[in-house]
């Protein structure tokens, strides 16, 4: 309705917006000029100290100490009304004056018309009754667009006076997907050749609106497969908009393979692979989510994501008690299947000593309010707060006062040393809950983002509150934090792109699909295994990675599997498994696996944790994982001695293969199939094998044969780990 | 859409994001060939193709006002027994124990008047991130070094060459033996280190060539995963760098740039040997790591790091100097004559330097105590405006008085050597917030 009121405005005022005689005013028709000329952005004048002595606002969020710094600052040289083109402040921004920044604004710019007639006329600043900007709007909002073809958009910034006015030239755009699209200066949308949705965010004087494109691909849907529960009927749904037909369905191989890593974090057994294979149960994929939910391995692996995140990280060996403890409650936690609005509260209400309250770990590394504040946020709401802290969030309605709002839920949190050193004991002390805001200089009571301010009895421990504000049915952003989370793990990219930057700016792919499984995540009672099994279940997730002859291009919608590569302890515990070896981690027992280690402490001594990049637990953020390939990894996977070892081990997959007399060489073949990829070899790689074995071994008997043998498999497992195929899962 | 030297500008937060990083990722250091790597960046005018920085970390601090900025007009307890001499620029003078450099002034910068340390407390990490130390206020992931922005924004000049090199081995104070940490870069941008874990990789193990081209066969033949199931990129950059780990173990471009005997012996005993083992718990006096820097950024790399001895004389500091400056002297004036005699002095820049200066008095142990208010840097090459002394300290040698610059002015001043715009440059930190390269500081227009 408002839209359709802004429009009919816009008609009647025929946009004589430009050239018309209202009265400039700084803050409305001035700061908006160096903005888009980028005079205030963080590099330059915008950041906190500056440039040359002369400093704006970032992106002019405070026009008052703008105007004080060109008009009164400097001995007023920077603005000349007597003669305003020999202002410095034109000067400079022609390069007429030599400028560090160069050339901002051109002499015949109707921006630097603006200035002169601002400056001539005596730099006013404008009354406090002169209306306010009050909201923008861009025109369309979305779009159905066909690939390679432009769209213009529209940018409206509408005044407290009703006064709309076209500000198209002034407003900055960025897409969240510069693969996708870019746009020009003058809002001009030009699409790639990849389908699928792009947000631009529309950014004006800390207004921000968001043009939405739809990009079809446009190819026949005709047969989907069939849909077991509503992820499917969304994502189906999504597809057919777009014209991306889906993959196949994966074969019951790919299955069991693909879901035992994304679930367990480990490879499946042969015997596990084989078992599956020959059920004749129609719902066995269904039934093997039981056991594997069930299993340590599900616990461990996901502690282990859950314990980077939370920073159970081993700053000093004198920690190692509380990131054990902490670890294992993490585990417990998991395995029992907590739910998961209490394992949140658990840890932001800690309070007491390592030894009976492991949780209270989080409170050593999150040291300060403003690490557990940005952390909750970041961590179990998806917003990232931090650069609210110091000015307006530029591309999110966060304001400094929301920031310290959110943050005064931590303010009486408060630590005493324990018997142990390093070992804090957390308590909340008895005074009211408040933050300062960092600029108006006065309090705020505790606040939930885009919400009330909370009522607290004198007696109440605010995270108490705060956890029931997060996990209360009617919170906009904590369930669907959650489930775009935990759908990036299993899919390798969320519905919304970073998973933790959830901004109305930042759109999901798919919004009726998230807001589906946040739905059915609260009305589960936030129960995460069984989250696991709707998204596991799904015909989506179940679909292959091999593109049809139209989706290879797809890398948001679903319409096939894209594969990843294994994190690096579940890479680690998989290469021990295919070549029947151990890793030993320093005071662990022996066999224990990498995707159980308690922390980041066994990176240190094993590099190839490190140069597969597990984290270090320094943050609450996934990215701090990276999936990223480098030289270094591809030398260690290769040639490392390590890798060597294991593979001439005299207990090791090789020397066993090779003494063994009892099966063919073809069996042999098939049993290391197993293990690498959970399928038979093809005939073409059998082949492959016993080529390479028979070249090594030809004309040779007794123990020279047996050597030659055992050489003949090192090579064989050799390749085979570093095969694609056994790197990624798929 | 690919730039080879970050992003292009526009208003903000244009910086690397992680949404980025596969494109750059697989294009700039994998996609690309080296020719078009090499062809990309002559286009942007250098000569040798691509830019380089040799950092040389001094641990522990030197003595300032012993080295290139004596004060003889001081007091006895602060002047010390050392006597300045003359050098190849008129009217600058440096210690007598320096007497190599200060024959080569004229392709040398001193800069006397570093600032920026907070705490005084020890650390590579203002010279290896130009930020203050490890206890300040870091964002999430931490300040990344040098190499690894490097690293990171212009990926590697050579296919059998790491981008970041650091030859720094392990100390028993653990920052002395940091090549410069990847912050929040991540682990696929730390230093390549050749004395570390990563060295063993890079011959071969146990196995021959000829075995090892057996297998790499082997592994083609059984390799039959689908390209195109992957549309993000990662399939292709781990093809590309594992053929360019089989150029390393092949080529050996990189070992042989490790190998010293592969090089002149007349060279070799310009840079001499110094002393491989670790001076206490800092690094080695090695001057073979000079050399070995000069061969490697040779070969391709874009930044490496060194870390040279311990001088952090909190007693007896003239014996100590004496037995690091001499050192020190050789070391560098090897290296800054090699890169001008091989014509790589426009292409190469050469920083040294400690975390801060130190005390003015003599202590009753006749050390030096730590004095974070000023120290020194070295720089050559690059082609820098050389022959020059940058900023002056008092008489005692106790605060700046002239032209103070911190440690963020010259890392501005080495990212616009390498043709990055530190203005618009940024790096997406562990919660997604753009950080810029540098905080606010410019390029030194007294270098530039």
């Amino acid at each position: 309705m408002q839209r359709l009121g802004i429009s009919a405005l816009f008609i009647a005022i025929a946009l004589a917006a430009r050239g018309d005689e209202r009265p400039l005013n700084f803050a409305n028709d001035i700061v908006p000029i160096f903005t888009k000329a980028g005079c205030n952005s963080g590099g330059c004048h915008g950041k906190a100290s500056g440039q040359n002595g002369f400093k704006l606002s970032l992106l002019g969020f405070e026009p008052q100490e703008d105007y004080e710094h060109i008009v009164r600052e400097a001995r007023g040289r920077r603005v000349f009304p007597a003669a305003p083109n020999e202002s410095l402040l034109l000067t400079k921004a022609i390069n007429s004056t030599p400028h560090g920044g160069g050339k901002k604004l051109d002499a015949k710019s109707d921006e630097y018309g603006i200035l002169i007639k601002w400056i001539s006329s005596g730099m006013p600043y404008g009354k406090d009754t002169d209306p306010k900007m009050i909201a923008i709007e861009v025109q369309p909002t979305e779009k159905v667009m066909t690939l390679k073809t432009n769209q213009q958009l529209k940018v409206l910034a509408k005044y407290s006076d009703g006064y709309v006015r076209d500000v198209t030239r002034s407003a900055l755009y960025e897409p969240n997907d510069k693969s996708m699209a870019e746009v020009g200066e003058a809002g001009l949308v030009k699409l790639y050749d990849l389908p699928g949705d792009v947000a631009v965010m529309i950014r004006y004087q800390g207004k921000v609106a968001v043009f939405r494109a739809t990009a079809p691909l446009g190819a026949p849907v005709e047969k989907l497969p069939a849909s077991r529960n509503f992820i499917d009927d969304l994502v189906f749904n999504k597809l057919k908009q777009l014209g991306l037909p889906p993959s196949d369905t994966a074969d019951d191989n790919t299955f069991i393979r693909r879901v035992t890593i994304d679930v367990a974090g480990c490879l499946p057994t042969p015997a596990e692979t084989q078992a599956f294979i020959s059920d004749g149960n129609p719902k066995k994929r269904e039934a093997v989510l039981d056991r594997l939910l069930a299993s340590d391995e599900y616990a461990d692996y996901f502690a282990g994501k859950w314990s980077a995140l939370l920073r159970n990280k081993r700053s000093d060996p004198k920690d190692a008690r509380g990131n054990f403890a902490f670890h294992q409650w993490i585990r417990d936690s998991l395995y029992d299947n907590m739910r998961y609005d209490q394992f949140v509260r658990e840890v932001i209400t800690a309070r007491g000593d390592m030894a009976s309250h492991p949780q209270v770990a989080w409170y050593r590394q999150a040291k300060d309010m403003t690490i557990q504040m940005e952390d909750t946020a970041q961590l179990f709401l998806g917003q990232r707060l931090q650069c609210a802290q110091c000015h307006h969030h530029p591309f999110e309605k966060w304001s400094q006062q929301d920031y310290y709002g959110f943050s005064a839920f931590f303010s009486t949190v408060a630590r005493k040393a324990s018997a142990n050193l390093g070992e804090d004991i957390i308590f909340t002390k008895r005074a009211e809950a408040q933050a300062v805001n960092l600029r108006t200089k006065q309090p705020v009571k505790p606040t939930g983002l885009g919400s009330a301010t909370l009522a607290l009895a004198p007696d109440d421990d605010p995270r108490e509150s705060l956890a029931d504000w997060l996990g209360s049915k009617d919170n906009p952003f904590f369930a669907k934090a959650l489930v775009n989370r935990y759908w990036k793990h299993f899919f390798n990219r969320g519905l919304i792109e970073p998973e933790d930057d959830m901004r109305e700016t930042n759109p999901p792919s798919n919004p009726e699909l998230l807001n589906a499984l946040a739905k059915s995540f609260i009305a589960s009672g936030y129960d995460l295994k069984q989250l696991i099994r709707t998204i596991t279940q799904s015909t989506t997730y179940q679909l292959s990675a091999v593109p049809n002859g139209h989706n290879a291009v797809d890398r948001q919608n679903f319409s096939r599997y894209y594969p990843k590569r294994l994190q690096a302890e579940v890479l680690l515990d998989a290469v021990n498994n295919v070549l029947a070896a151990q890793s030993s981690f320093e005071g662990l027992p022996a066999g224990t696996r990498a995707t159980a280690l308690p922390d980041n402490s066994f990176n240190s001594t094993s590099y190839f944790l490190t140069v597969f990049g597990r984290p270090e637990g320094s943050s609450a953020c996934e990215c701090e994982r990276t999936q990223e390939s480098s030289l270094a990894q591809s030398l260690h996977l290769l040639n490392a001695p390590d890798i060597q070892k294991k593979l001439t081990d005299d207990k090791g997959r090789a020397a066993l293969l090779a003494a063994d007399a009892s099966r063919s060489d073809e069996a042999k073949l098939v049993e290391i199939y197993q293990w690498v990829a959970s399928r038979q070899p093809s005939p073409q790689q059998v082949k492959l094998g016993l080529e390479h074995l028979n070249r090594h071994t030809a004309g040779k008997t007794g123990p020279e044969l047996l050597a030659a043998k055992r050489q003949a498999y090192e090579d064989l497992l050799w390749a085979l780990i570093n095969t694609k195929e056994f790197l990624f899962n798929h | 859409m690919l730039s080879l030297f970050g992003p292009q500008q526009k208003a903000l937060c244009n910086g690397v994001s992680r949404r980025d990083f596969l494109r750059i990722g697989s294009l700039a250091m994998g996609g690309l060939s080296l020719p078009q790597l090499l062809n990309a960046e002559s286009q942007n005018g250098t000569k040798r193709g691509f830019k380089s920085v040799i950092m040389i970390y001094m641990c522990g601090a030197p003595p300032h006002q012993d080295m290139w900025d004596l004060k003889m007009d001081a007091p006895s307890e602060i002047r010390g027994p050392y006597k300045p001499i003359s050098t190849k620029v008129p009217g600058i003078r440096i210690s007598e124990h320096a007497p190599r450099l200060a024959g080569m002034m004229d392709k040398l910068v001193p800069i006397n008047s570093m600032v920026g340390s907070l705490s005084g407390d020890h650390d590579s990490f203002i010279c290896y991130t130009g930020r203050p130390p490890r206890g300040a206020v870091q964002p999430p992931g931490g300040w990344p070094s040098l190499g690894s922005v490097v690293s990171k924004l212009q990926g590697q000049a050579s296919p059998a060459i790491p981008s970041f090199v650091g030859l720094a081995p392990k100390a028993g104070h653990p920052p002395y033996g940091s090549p410069g940490h990847p912050g929040y870069i991540g682990p696929a941008h730390s230093a390549f280190r050749p004395n570390g874990a990563g060295m063993d990789d890079l011959k071969l193990n146990g196995i021959s060539m000829e075995r090892m081209q057996d297998r790499k066969a082997l592994l083609q033949g059984f390799d039959d995963f689908r390209r195109d199931v992957d549309a993000s990129g990662i399939v292709g950059s781990m093809d590309s760098f594992n053929q360019q780990a089989f150029n390393v173990l092949t080529s050996s471009k990189l070992l042989e740039a490790l190998d010293l005997s592969k090089e002149d012996p007349k060279v070799r005993s310009r840079y001499g040997k110094g002393d491989p083992k670790n001076y206490g718990d800092g690094a080695p006096l090695n001057l073979e790591h000079f050399l070995l820097a000069r061969r490697l950024v040779e070969a391709g790399a874009r930044v490496v790091t060194l870390n040279f001895g311990r001088w952090d004389f909190h007693d007896n500091n003239y014996p100590q100097l004496l037995r690091h400056l001499p050192l020190f002297d050789q070391g560098m004036s090897a290296l800054v004559q090699d890169l001008h005699d091989r014509g790589l002095d426009k292409d190469v820049a050469v920083v040294a330097w400690g975390e801060f200066g130190r005390t003015p008095i003599v202590n009753k142990q006749g050390g030096r105590d730590h004095w974070p208010r000023v120290g020194n840097a070295l720089l050559a090459g690059g082609g820098f405006k050389t022959g020059q002394v940058i900023g002056k300290t008092d008489k005692l040698g106790g605060e700046p008085t002239e032209r103070a610059v911190h440690f963020g002015e010259v890392f501005s001043t080495l990212y616009k050597f390498l043709g990055i715009d530190t203005n618009k440059t940024t790096i997406d930190d562990l919660s997604g917030r753009p950080q810029y390269l540098v905080d606010g500081w410019s390029a030194m227009p007294e270098l530039i």
